[in-house]
C-alpha cells in the first residue's frame, strides 16, 4: 500500500489518461479534456510536493525513490505537461487533432519522465524512458494530414529505436559487468574494477541518454523532429525530454557510476562540447524558427551537462536547475510562437512585432534575453550556476567554451529581436493571443524574472541524488 | 548612516519610471520620463553635501544577502571615485530626456523606457560594492543601448548595433568567467574583501586580468578591440551617443580602477608596458583617424578614442596624478563629449546631414550654436581653463613621473587634438553660410540653450575650479594606491 501511496503522482496520471481513452468518443472539443490534463498535473504536482520524504522513500523493493531529487524533476515534468496543455488548446481545435487521444499520450509520457526521474534501476529507467519516447513518437505524428509531421515522426521513430537499442545494449553490457540492474549494487561493483566490458556499456548508455536530451553528436533528430511535430509538441520535447534525460543521466552517472566518475566524464565533456559549439553554430544560419529553437536547444544540452562534468552535488544541482529554467524559457519562446499561429514558424513572421503586438514582442524579448543568459533572467542564474560549478571543478577551458558559445548563441536569439524591433512590420497583422497561451506565457515569464532576480530560491530545494 | 537606502532608491527610481511609462502610453511618456530623472537627480542631492570628503571608504553602505549558495550579497555604497560618475550619470539622463524631446518621434514610450532601464544600470554599476551585482548592471546595459542603437538609429543602425552587442557581450562574457574564478579562489566577490584579502597568486591574477580587462577593454574602449565605437556612436540617436560617450565607455575605466587596480596588483604590474603601449596608440592612431573623418558624429567617436587613451594612460601611470587625472578626464570626457554630441544632434535636427562639408558658415546663421560650439571644442582641445585642460594636465604629469617619453608623445595627442577640433570648427562654422543651408532656421531655441546650460556651468566651474571634482577623489585614490 505505501508503494502506491509513493507511486500516486503517476497514478493520478496514468489515471487521467484512461479515463480519456475511454471517453475519446465523447471528447470532440480540445478544452475538457485540457481540462481533465491540467486537474492530473496539479494533482499529481500538489501530491509529489506536499507528502512528506520519508528517509528512504522507495517502493517495490527498491526500484523506485521518492527523494527530494525525484520530486524536484516531477515538478518540472508535471509544469511542462501543464504549461504544454494550456499551449495546445487552439492547435487541437484548429488541426482537428482528437484531443482526448493527445492528452492521453502527453499524460503517459509524463508518467514516463517520473519513472525515469525517480527510478534507481536501469530497467525501470529504461521503462519510463521508453514510456516516453514512445508517446512522443505518435505526438511528433499526430497531425495526419501534415506529410511533415508524418515525415518528422518516422525520422525520430527510426533514429530514435536505434538510440533505445543502444541504450538498451548498453544496459545489458553493464548487467553483463556488474551483474546488477539497481544503482546500488552497480555502483558496489564498480567500485571494486573496471572491465572494458563496463565502460563499453557505459558509453553506449550514455549515448543513448544523450539521444533523449539530444546533445551532440546524437543530435540530428532535433531540428527536423521540432520543425514537423506541431509547435506544442515540439515544445513538449524540448523542456520535457531534456528534463527526463538529465533526470536519468545525473542519478545514473551519481549513484550508479558514481565511484568512477572518470568512466563518463570524458564522454560528457566531449558531448558538452559538441553540443555547445554545433548547436550554437547551426542555430546562426536557421530560418525556421522551430529549428533555431531545436538547435539551442542542443546548445542547452551542452551547457546543462557543464554542471554534471563537475560532478559534485553542488554541480548536480546545477544541472537540475538548468533544466528547471531551461523549461519554463523554451516553453515561452514556443509559446509565443504557437500564439502568433502559422506566421510565426518562420523568422520572418517576427518582423515588426514590436510595433503590432508590443505584449507579444515583450514576452519574446523576455524569453530571448533569458536564453542568452543575460542577467537579472533566469538563464542567466541558470549559466552562472553551472559555469560555477564547473570552475570549481577545474574545468575552466569549459567554462571559457560555453561563453563563447554564448556569444554566439546572442547573435542568433538577438537575430530575432531585431527583426521584432528593428525592422518594420510585412502583412496581416498578427492574431490575438488566446487566453490559456496568455496564461502559460504568464507563468513562464514570472518562473523567468524571479529565478533571475532570486536564484537563491532553489537553496535546499535542488539537492542531487 | 541613516537606514534610509538613498542608493538603492536612486538606482531602482528610473526602473520604476520606466515600468510606469510601459503601463501608460506613448504621449504622457517624455513627461514621466523627464520628471522620473529630475526626480533621480534631486534625490540624488544628499549624496553629495553628506559626503565625508576625508574618508575613502565606502558610504552610505548598504548590504543585505541575495543569494547565499553563491555567497554573493546585495551590496552598494559609493566612495569618492563612484561619487563623480553617479551625479555624472543622473545629469546627463536628464539631459538626454530634455535632448530627445522633440527629436524622438517613432515609440516614444520604448524610448524612454529604455533610457530609464539604461539609467537603473549605469547608477547601478556605479554604486555597487559587490562585483556580482556589478557584472549584473554591466550585462543589463548592454539591453537598452542595443534596443536605443538599433531601433532608433541612423541607417546603418542594425548592423552597428550587432556590432556593438557581439564586441560588448564577448568581453563581458570572459568577465564572467573572472568573476567566477574569482568566486572559486576567494569565496567572496566583495570589493573591500577582495581588496584587503589575502593576495591571489600573480599567475592566477594573470588570467584573471585577461578576462576582466578584456571586458574593460572592449568598453572603454582600447586599440584594438575598440572597432564598434565608431559604428555605434555614430549611428545611435543623440540620447544615445551621449550616454554611449558620456558614461558606457566611462564604465570601462571605472573598472579598471575598482577591479583590475586593488585586485590585480600584481597582473597590473605585469601587463603594465602593453597597458601604457596601447594606451598611446590609442592616444595617437585616434587622433590621426580623427583628422581623416568626413562625418561630424564619426569625427567625435573617434576622438573619443583618443582621449580614453588618456585615461588609460593615467590609470596605468599608478601613481596619483595620473589616477586623479584620469578619473577627471573621464568626468571631463562625459560632459564636453556629450555636449558635441548634443550640439551635433541639434544641427541634424534641421540639417538632416552629418555630413561636414554640408556645412560651413554656421557662425552667420548661428551666432549663439556656434559660440557654444566654440566653447566645447576649446574645452575638448584642452583649452586652460576649461575642464579638460586639468585632467591631461595632470595625465601627462603623471605620465612624465612613469616615463618622459610617454609624456611626449601624449602631448603630441594633445597636439593633434587641438589640430582635428579647431579644423572642424572651421570647417563647420567659419567661412562662407554653406547654400545648402540657406532658408533653414539653424539657431538653437531655448529649450536647448537650457539642455546644453547645465554642461557649460560644468565645463567653466571644472576647468576653474577642478577642485569641486578632486576634493571628492582625494582620499578614495590616496586608498586605492596605497593598498596596493
Amino acid at each position: 500500500m505505501t508503494d502506491l501511496i509513493l507511486l500516486a503522482p503517476e497514478l493520478i496520471l496514468v489515471g487521467a489518461a484512461l479515463t480519456l481513452i475511454l471517453t475519446a468518443r465523447h471528447v470532440r472539443r480540445a478544452q475538457p479534456a485540457a481540462v481533465v490534463a491540467l486537474v492530473a498535473a496539479v494533482g499529481a504536482a500538489g501530491f509529489g510536493v506536499t507528502v512528506p520524504l520519508q528517509e528512504f522513500a522507495v517502493a517495490f523493493e527498491g526500484i523506485i525513490v521518492r527523494d527530494g531529487y525525484a520530486r524536484f524533476f516531477n515538478v518540472v515534468f508535471t509544469a511542462n505537461l501543464a504549461l504544454v496543455t494550456l499551449l495546445s488548446v487552439r492547435h487541437l481545435n484548429a488541426e482537428r487533432v482528437r484531443p482526448a487521444e493527445y492528452h492521453a499520450l502527453l499524460l503517459l509520457a509524463t508518467t514516463g519522465m517520473m519513472l525515469a526521474g525517480s527510478a534507481v534501476d536501469v530497467l525501470i529507467l529504461y521503462l519510463g524512458l521508453e514510456l516516453m519516447t514512445l508517446c512522443s513518437y505518435f505526438l511528433v505524428g499526430i497531425t495526419r494530414d501534415n506529410p511533415m509531421s508524418n515525415e518528422a515522426a518516422i525520422k525520430y521513430f527510426l533514429l530514435g529505436s536505434f538510440a533505445s537499442a543502444v541504450l538498451l545494449y548498453g544496459i545489458a553490457l553493464v548487467y553483463g559487468a556488474t551483474g546488477a540492474t539497481d544503482f546500488a549494487a552497480i555502483s558496489a561493483a564498480v567500485s571494486l574494477g573496471q572491465s572494458p566490458l563496463l565502460l563499453a556499456g557505459v558509453a553506449l548508455v550514455i549515448g543513448g541518454l544523450g539521444f533523449k536530451i539530444a546533445a551532440a553528436p546524437f543530435h540530428a533528430w532535433a531540428p527536423d523532429a521540432y520543425q514537423g511535430a506541431s509547435p506544442p509538441v515540439a515544445a513538449f520535447l524540448a523542456a520535457g525530454s531534456k528534463a527526463a534525460g538529465l533526470a536519468a543521466l545525473v542519478r545514473l552517472c551519481l549513484s550508479g557510476f558514481g565511484p568512477e566518475p572518470g568512466m563518463w566524464r570524458g564522454i560528457l565533456v566531449a558531448l558538452a562540447v559538441l553540443s555547445m559549439t554545433i548547436g550554437s553554430l547551426l542555430a546562426v544560419s536557421q530560418s525556421d524558427m522551430k529549428r533555431l529553437l531545436a538547435y539551442s536547444s542542443i546548445a542547452h544540452a551542452g551547457y546543462a551537462l557543464l554542471g554534471l562534468i563537475a560532478g559534485t552535488p553542488e554541480g548536480a544541482s546545477a544541472t537540475m536547475i538548468y533544466a528547471f529554467i531551461y523549461a519554463f524559457m523554451t516553453l515561452g519562446a514556443f509559446g509565443v510562437l504557437i500564439g502568433l499561429g502559422e506566421r510565426a514558424e518562420q523568422l520572418t513572421g517576427f518582423q515588426g512585432l514590436a510595433k503590432t503586438d508590443p505584449r507579444a514582442s515583450g514576452f519574446m524579448f523576455l524569453f530571448l534575453l533569458s536564453l542568452t543568459g543575460i542577467p537579472p533572467t533566469a538563464g542567466f542564474a541558470a549559466k552562472f550556476a553551472v559555469i560555477l560549478a564547473a570552475v570549481r571543478a577545474g574545468y575552466v577551458a569549459l567554462a571559457v567554451v560555453a561563453v563563447l558559445c554564448s556569444v554566439v548563441s546572442a547573435y542568433f536569439y538577438m537575430r530575432v529581436a531585431v527583426l521584432m524591433y528593428m525592422r518594420d512590420p510585412e502583412g496581416e497583422p498578427p492574431q490575438r493571443f488566446p487566453i490559456a497561451v496568455l496564461a502559460a506565457l504568464a507563468v513562464a515569464a514570472l518562473v523567468t524574472v524571479a529565478g533571475g532576480i532570486f536564484p537563491g530560491g532553489f537553496d535546499g530545494w535542488a539537492a542531487g541524488p | 548612516m541613516s537606514a534610509y537606502p538613498i542608493l538603492s532608491v536612486i538606482t531602482f527610481l528610473p526602473l520604476a519610471g520606466a515600468a510606469v511609462i510601459l503601463l501608460t502610453g506613448q504621449r504622457p511618456a517624455r513627461w514621466i520620463a523627464l520628471v522620473t530623472t529630475v526626480a533621480t537627480l534631486g534625490l540624488s542631492m544628499p549624496l553629495y553635501q553628506a559626503f565625508d570628503k576625508s574618508s575613502g571608504a565606502m558610504q552610505f553602505a548598504e548590504s543585505r544577502p541575495w543569494i547565499p549558495a553563491w555567497s554573493v550579497v546585495y551590496g552598494m555604497g559609493v566612495d569618492g571615485i563612484s561619487l563623480p560618475f553617479i551625479f555624472l550619470s543622473v545629469v546627463l539622463c536628464v539631459l538626454c530626456v530634455a535632448a530627445s524631446w522633440t527629436a524622438i518621434q517613432e515609440r516614444p514610450r520604448e524610448f524612454y523606457s529604455a533610457l530609464l532601464v539604461a539609467e537603473t544600470a549605469m547608477i547601478g554599476l556605479f554604486a555597487a560594492t559587490n562585483l556580482f551585482l556589478f557584472y549584473v548592471f554591466w550585462e543589463i546595459m548592454i539591453v537598452p543601448m542595443f534596443l536605443l542603437i538599433g531601433v532608433w538609429g541612423g541607417a546603418a543602425r542594425i548592423f552597428a548595433a550587432f556590432k556593438f552587442l557581439l564586441f560588448t557581450l564577448a568581453g563581458s562574457l570572459l568577465m564572467l568567467v573572472g568573476l567566477v574564478g574569482l568566486l572559486h579562489t576567494t569565496g567572496t566577490l566583495d570589493f573591500q574583501a577582495l581588496t584587503t584579502g589575502t593576495k591571489l597568486n600573480p599567475q592566477l591574477q594573470a588570467w584573471l586580468f585577461i578576462a576582466f580587462t578584456a571586458a574593460f577593454a572592449v568598453k572603454v574602449p582600447m586599440f584594438p578591440v575598440h572597432t564598434w565605437l565608431p559604428d555605434a556612436h555614430t549611428e545611435a540617436p543623440t540620447a544615445g551617443s551621449v550616454i554611449l560617450a558620456g558614461i558606457l565607455l566611462k564604465m570601462g575605466g571605472y573598472g579598471l580602477l575598482r577591479v583590475a587596480l586593488p585586485i590585480l596588483p600584481d597582473a597590473v604590474q605585469l601587463f603594465l608596458k602593453p597597458m601604457l603601449a596601447l594606451s598611446i596608440i590609442a592616444i595617437v592612431y585616434g587622433a590621426y583617424v580623427t583628422l581623416a573623418q568626413t562625418d561630424v558624429k564619426r569625427l567625435i567617436a573617434y576622438s573619443s578614442i583618443s582621449h580614453m587613451g588618456f585615461v588609460t594612460l593615467g590609470i596605468f601611470t599608478l601613481n596619483r596624478a595620473g589616477v586623479e587625472g584620469a578619473i577627471l578626464q573621464m568626468i571631463n570626457h562625459g560632459i564636453i563629449t556629450g555636449a558635441l554630441f548634443l550640439c551635433v544632434g541639434m544641427i541634424y535636427e534641421r540639417t538632416h546631414t552629418r555630413e561636414i562639408a554640408d556645412y560651413g558658415g554656421l557662425s552667420k546663421a548661428a551666432p549663439v550654436y556656434s559660440t557654444l560650439l566654440a566653447l566645447f571644442c576649446l574645452a575638448a582641445a584642452g583649452f586652460p581653463g576649461l575642464n579638460a585642460f586639468v585632467g591631461e594636465f595632470l595625465i601627462i604629469g603623471g605620465a612624465f613621473r612613469t616615463w618622459a617619453w610617454l609624456g611626449a608623445l601624449a602631448v603630441f595627442g594633445v597636439l593633434l587634438g587641438t589640430t582635428y577640433l579647431l579644423w572642424l570648427y572651421y570647417r563647420v562654422v567659419l567661412g562662407e553660410l554653406n547654400p545648402g543651408l540657406r532658408g533653414l532656421r539653424l539657431e538653437l531655441n531655448a529649450r536647448e540653450v537650457i539642455t546644453l546650460a547645465p554642461l557649460i556651468f560644468l565645463v567653466l566651474l571644472l576647468g576653474l575650479y577642478p577642485e569641486s571634482v578632486l576634493g571628492y577623489l582625494r582620499a578614495s585614490v590616496a586608498n586605492l594606491l596605497e593598498g596596493r
